[in-house]
């Protein structure tokens, strides 16, 4: 203790306290007070949990949550197991949403910019303002995100009526695939994807597991086909040139050059036409390709390309992207040719549907373009931005910031203050999405609401901004039959209702399915739109060649949407910034991947800081060696290096990262104009500094552990004999040295082989400890793990652990309860193969035979009744005898109260049920013993068991593959049960140490051979 | 940790403080009986009472006592939540909207302007168990534990009593030694988690 205050004296000084309170009958707090409602608000019971149903808010995929309140605040954001879009899952992004709401930096109130300020002035100044000039200031632009079909259906209405504009501008919409889509079959309107209908999934970079379209949904449905079943499951290829997450989860990898996806696609799609299948309108131009020398396109071997077309030609074939992450000058052709592709393939009408209506809330970057251009020349006198930031996504070279310059009034409506606010002439605090109304439509036949779970926070002056352009619109004489946007909500509803209720087959009463909705959280209907399946004749204008490259550096660079942070929007937020980066697990600040051929010829290892350089500027980082970029791209994600947004995480890290938007030069897509993200090429050389990544990337190699052991697909279904024989010999080997280790110590060896129903161990037969107790166990399918970290967050916010910030990850003091391993076995850019890399979620193992208990000088580490491993963070010391006893390194310990440092409002998102523990004190998963206890205090006022499924832990509570389950083990007819008496579940390292962990892993399943012990 | 001092020092402040104001008001207690707290002018107990001074002279004795109110008539969540419930305003108002108050008729004055100016009435907490405990009224309530055994006889009480001395100060052997008497759980994650 630097200080001069150190543990013991602070304990003997709270001890004094404690006596001292006690002889001066200071027993109670004299401050304190217990403030009661005057009217008790009807849904709200102190003590128990209110739950509203809504749409998320985080990004336009429209999943449905369920949104946990206490006393009026938020405290939990779980998936919505009704919905659906989401059918339960949620990401990381979605769960943040809280600290999105919390956020500290908050605008607070409308502000006017005043001598190169802001100055906060009144709503109602602000209103009289806003009228002003919307009345009078000529003609008004409207930017803003997607919103949803009534809200966005408001805000065109709104702008025809002042005669304005409006433009709908998303950075991570793909505009490119509407575009396609839009010449393929004549739809402006993303098709829709059924990715669990098919055996044989190619995605030519589309990262559908992280940012792409639907990421939540997609890993429902991507679980149930690569999901292993009845000893069969899908293949999944990927084709790119950077293996993202999505890629880490795939059977094979074909590294392709970037810009090659359309010609190997057409090629594919020709050769199943040469093979006999119809291929329309499209039938001469794929005739005129051929896999070779698409192949040496995309530089990769011939026989790849050869696989990929017999995999489409024997199974139910669907194709993917290419997605944002391979956006190139070609990106509409690349889309164009993969639709061709599932048209020949017959994936349309099957796994692939093209609704007949055009998404009226999507971006378009022509418009956008357009747009642009009208504000050079001056067209426009107001401009109103909302739901998005373009003076950050765009790239400088795009020339917005200039353009956005030439409008004589500009307002932005947000709710924390970023790069375009910065720009702005008025800026008004807009409600978060978990306080405002609105609804989403994420495919046709699924309606979903969005309401306000509590009250706008009273720290920040905010209102929505549908209600702020409500009530303008009257001051200028535009009424549009409604006060607030609940009204014109409930409004739309009905007359939608009035019109298609019949047909949709939803009848009734409209306030009893008005009232419905908002206690389901969404709607599903006959969906009675029309389909088109058939192919339009192509458009000749459309070049299917690789683009060229600006610049002349050696490396093509690759910017990709984050995971975490999308193009940025989400870059504030702690617990996002603190989770580690699914691929790289980096956390805090941005990084290039390399690949390790590249490295080494740059004489660059992880850490060395780069200068990335392109023609339009170039940005400085570390370097991170991956083996999953090819030698010919640098990879770096979007999200980072803001300049006004993010001040909340940047007092937690040690600088905001990099944009590489800033790279790009201003080239677009030739068809749809969608700014184009691999469009460069960069020079890569050392500053010849180095930093140390913030990364909890222990090591990507399992060194023969066998943490995460996989098993071949062919060597399932042989019951006891199978995969499993060599494991149990080896544990009997590996046991008999155990034996003989306690024993020579003097030790009672404690019995091996023992199931988690065994609990408790024999000879603990005093105390509370019996059968007559649930066995807590959980089962992780590590064939349906995709690695994304939604459990992560999850956990994090439902158990109030805190985050630590940049310099105490780099001293290894994160704190969270779960992580996610991630190994390599299989990765290579520099050839078409099988990839390989294991996902395991390690948590607390809640071990039987627990290493961790005995060392406890205190007891605050012992097993209770019903099997969990608990911590008593009021018995515990601090002595981290138990983390260093842990074989799986999931204790961790609060070295510093962080918990402290959580600033005003974001603290009031802590789960009141859980102990929000202080420095100095050993934590770790509890297998969320609260919702145990909470479901075991009701079940036993009811007088019954607590029923299988009415415990779910919060990482289950987000896991969109569904890969988690829980449960009392105990009971032979619990989910959890079944999946222990799986062939493929195991324990980690129990074959060594014996520990008989109560989590169960089921082995990942792979087409390729296996060689014997897992590998 | 940039912070991390400062938290220490915090803690250390925070617990002098503390230490200081409970011998302060220990010290003041016995010379001077009750002290007024700072803006409140009239609610303090009489002279000679042991309690708190509340915003409100809340005589448990006529309404829980005299009149047999049920308790959780007014703490009204007792039976299904956590936590017992303080009353609303609303709740009070509902009697004493037609019952003016015999006895001490210019305390329900109080009581109406608290409802007619909708401010909630800031009570002086007298319970408390720490932050890490959990103490879940409803299956204590399920079990018929009386809510006496943990607060004393309230429906005796004038005055609300700052401890209740049947229930040893509220500490965690008292806890336990009435679970192991009735055989519940005497497991650490009953109470703490």
């Amino acid at each position: 203790m630097s200080d001069g205050f150190g543990r013991r004296d602070f304990l003997k000084v709270l001890g004094a306290g404690g006596a001292g309170a006690a002889a001066g009958g200071c027993s109670t707090d004299q401050v304190e007070r217990l403030i009661p409602y005057v009217t008790p608000p009807e849904e709200i019971t102190p003590g128990v949990a209110t739950w509203y149903a809504t749409t998320c808010g985080e990004c336009s995929g429209g999943c449905g949550v369920r949104v946990r309140t206490r006393e009026g605040r938020a405290v939990m954001i779980e998936g919505n197991p009704d919905h659906p879009i989401s059918k339960g899952g949620l990401c990381s992004r979605g769960v943040s949403a809280l600290q999105g709401l919390y956020d500290p930096d908050r605008i607070a109130a409308p502000m006017r910019a005043a001598n190169g300020s802001f100055e906060p002035i009144s709503w109602d100044e602000a209103l009289e303002l806003l009228a002003d000039r919307l009345g009078t200031g000529g003609r008004s632009l409207f930017l803003t995100g997607p919103k949803g079909p009534t809200e966005g259906g408001f805000l065109n209405r709104f702008a025809d009526a002042l005669g304005g504009r409006r433009v709908v501008y998303d950075p991570l919409d793909d505009s490119a695939l509407r575009e396609a889509a839009r010449i393929a079959f004549g739809v402006d309107a993303a098709p829709r994807y059924e990715i669990d209908g098919a055996d044989f999934l190619v995605s030519f970079g589309a990262d559908f597991l992280e940012t792409w379209l639907s990421p939540v949904r997609f890993s429902a449905d991507f679980a149930s086909m690569h999901g292993t079943a009845d000893g069969r499951k899908g293949r999944f290829v990927f084709v790119g040139s950077r293996l993202s997450l999505t890629g880490q989860n795939a059977d094979e990898w074909i590294p392709a050059r970037p810009g090659s996806e359309a010609q190997v696609a057409l090629a594919v799609a020709g050769e199943l036409a040469r093979r006999g299948a119809d291929a329309g309108p499209y039938a001469a131009l794929v005739s005129n390709t051929d896999l070779a020398s698409a192949a040496a396109a995309a530089g990769v071997d011939a026989d790849a390309l050869v696989e990929l077309a017999d995999g489409f030609a024997e199974g139910r074939g669907l194709a993917l992207g290419p997605g944002l992450a391979g956006h190139h000058a070609g990106a509409t052709a690349a889309n164009l040719a993969t639709l061709v592709l599932n048209a020949v393939a017959g994936a349309v009408g099957r796994t692939m549907h093209v609704d007949a209506v055009a998404d009226g809330e999507a971006s378009s970057h022509r418009e956008l373009a357009q747009a642009l251009a009208e504000m050079d020349a001056g067209a426009y006198g107001v401009a109103v931005v909302s739901g998005a930031n373009p003076a950050y996504s765009l790239s400088p070279a795009s020339g917005f910031v200039e353009a956005f310059g030439n409008i004589p009034f500009k307002v932005a409506f947000a709710t924390a203050p970023d790069e375009t606010t910065a720009l702005a002439d008025l800026v008004l605090p807009d409600a978060h999405p978990m306080e405002s109304w609105s609804d989403a439509m994420p495919a046709p036949g699924t309606y979903s609401v969005r309401q306000p779970v509590m009250r706008p926070i009273s720290l920040f002056d905010s209102r929505p901004m549908s209600d702020v352009l409500l009530e303008t619109g009257r001051r200028i004489g535009h009424d549009f039959g409604a006060a607030t946007f609940r009204e014109y909500l409930r409004a739309a509803n009905r007359s939608w209702l009035a019109a298609n209720g019949e047909d949709a087959g939803l009848v009734g009463d409209p306030d009893a399915l008005w009232r419905e909705l908002l206690r389901a959280g969404s709607v599903s209907y006959a969906d009675t739109s029309a389909k088109v399946e058939a192919l339009q004749p192509p458009e000749t204008a459309v070049a299917f060649d690789s683009p060229s490259f600006e610049g002349e550096g050696e490396l093509i660079l690759l910017v990709y949407p984050s995971p975490r942070f999308g193009a940025g929007e989400h870059a504030n937020r702690p617990w996002l910034q603190e989770l580690p980066d699914p691929v790289s697990k980096i956390m805090w600040h941005s990084w290039a991947e390399l690949n390790p051929a590249t490295a080494a010829r740059l004489g660059v290892r992880s850490g060395d800081v780069v200068r990335v350089a392109s023609p339009e500027g170039e940005v400085e980082l570390p370097a991170w060696v991956y083996p999953g970029v090819r030698e010919d791209v640098v990879a770096v994600a979007m999200g980072g290096g803001h300049t006004v947004y993010g001040e909340m995480a940047r007092r937690f890290a040690h600088g905001p990262g990099v944009n590489p938007m800033t790279l790009l030069p201003a080239v677009a897509d030739a068809e749809s104009g969608a700014p184009a993200l691999v469009a460069t090429r960069v020079s890569v050389t050392p500053t010849g500094e180095w930093r140390r990544l913030a990364s909890t990337e222990g090591s990507h190699d399992q060194d023969d552990r066998n943490v995460a052991p996989a098993v071949a697909l062919s060597a399932l279904g042989h019951g006891d004999e199978g995969a499993g024989a060599d494991d149990h010999s080896a544990q009997e080997d590996h046991h008999g040295q155990l034996r003989e280790l306690q024993e020579g110590g003097g030790f009672v060896p404690v019995p091996t082989e023992g199931r988690a129903e065994d609990f408790p161990l024999p000879g603990s037969d005093f105390g509370e400890y019996g059968d007559d107790h649930p066995r807590w166990a959980m089962a992780v399918d590590l064939d349906k793990c995709t690695g994304c970290g939604a459990c992560v967050t999850a956990c994090q916010a439902e158990n109030n652990v805190p985050w630590v910030g940049e310099t105490e990850v780099l001293n290894g003091r994160e704190m969270h309860w779960l992580r996610l391993e991630r190994y390599y076995e299989a990765v290579d850019a520099s050839h078409a193969g099988p990839v390989d890399v294991r996902f395991l979620p390690m948590l607390c193992q809640h071990c039987n035979n627990a290493p961790c208990e005995p060392v406890c000088p205190v007891f605050a580490a012992y097993h209770t009744p019903d099997g969990l491993n608990a911590q008593a963070y009021n018995r515990c010391v601090g002595t981290r005898y138990c983390a260093n006893n842990c074989p799986y390194k999931v204790r961790v310990f609060n070295w510093y109260g962080y918990t402290n440092d959580i600033p005003e409002p974001m603290n009031w998102q802590f789960n009141p049920d859980v102990t929000v523990r202080d420095g100095g004190v050993m934590e770790k998963c509890t297998f969320c013993v609260q919702r145990i206890r909470d479901a075991g205090g009701r079940a036993a006022v009811e007088g019954r068991d607590i029923r299988d499924g009415e415990v779910y832990t919060a990482c289950q509570s987000v896991c969109g593959a569904d890969a988690i389950v829980f449960g009392n083990v105990r009971d032979a007819d619990s989910r959890v049960a079944s999946a222990v008496r799986d062939e493929r579940t195991y324990r980690v390292l129990d074959e060594l140490i014996n520990t008989q962990p109560a989590v169960h892993y089921l082995k990942k399943v792979v087409f390729h051979d296996v060689d014997e012990g897992g590998h | 940790m940039p912070t991390a001092r400062t938290n220490k020092q915090w803690l250390t402040a925070g617990t002098g403080l503390l230490l200081a104001l409970c011998v302060a008001v220990a010290a003041g207690w016995r010379a001077l009986g009750p002290q007024q707290a700072p803006g409140e002018s009239e609610a303090t107990v009489q002279e000679g009472d042991e309690g708190l001074s509340q915003p409100i002279q809340f005589p448990h004795d006529t309404h829980a006592g005299q009149f047999q109110i049920d308790c959780q008539y007014c703490h009204f969540s007792a039976e299904r939540s956590v936590d017992a419930g303080i009353p609303p305003v609303d709740a009070c108002m509902g009697c004493h909207q037609v019952v003016p108050g015999r006895t001490s008729p210019e305390e329900v004055a109080k009581l109406r302007e608290y409802h007619e100016s909708g401010t909630p009435i800031p009570w002086k907490r007298i319970y408390k168990v720490s932050d890490h405990v959990t103490f879940p009224h409803f299956r204590h309530v399920a079990a018929g534990v009386e809510c006496q055994t943990c607060h004393g006889q309230v429906q005796e009480m004038g005055v609300l009593e700052a401890v209740a001395p049947e229930a040893g100060n509220l500490k965690m052997g008292w806890c336990v030694s009435c679970h192991l008497e009735r055989g519940a759980s005497r497991d650490c994650t009953v109470c703490h988690y």
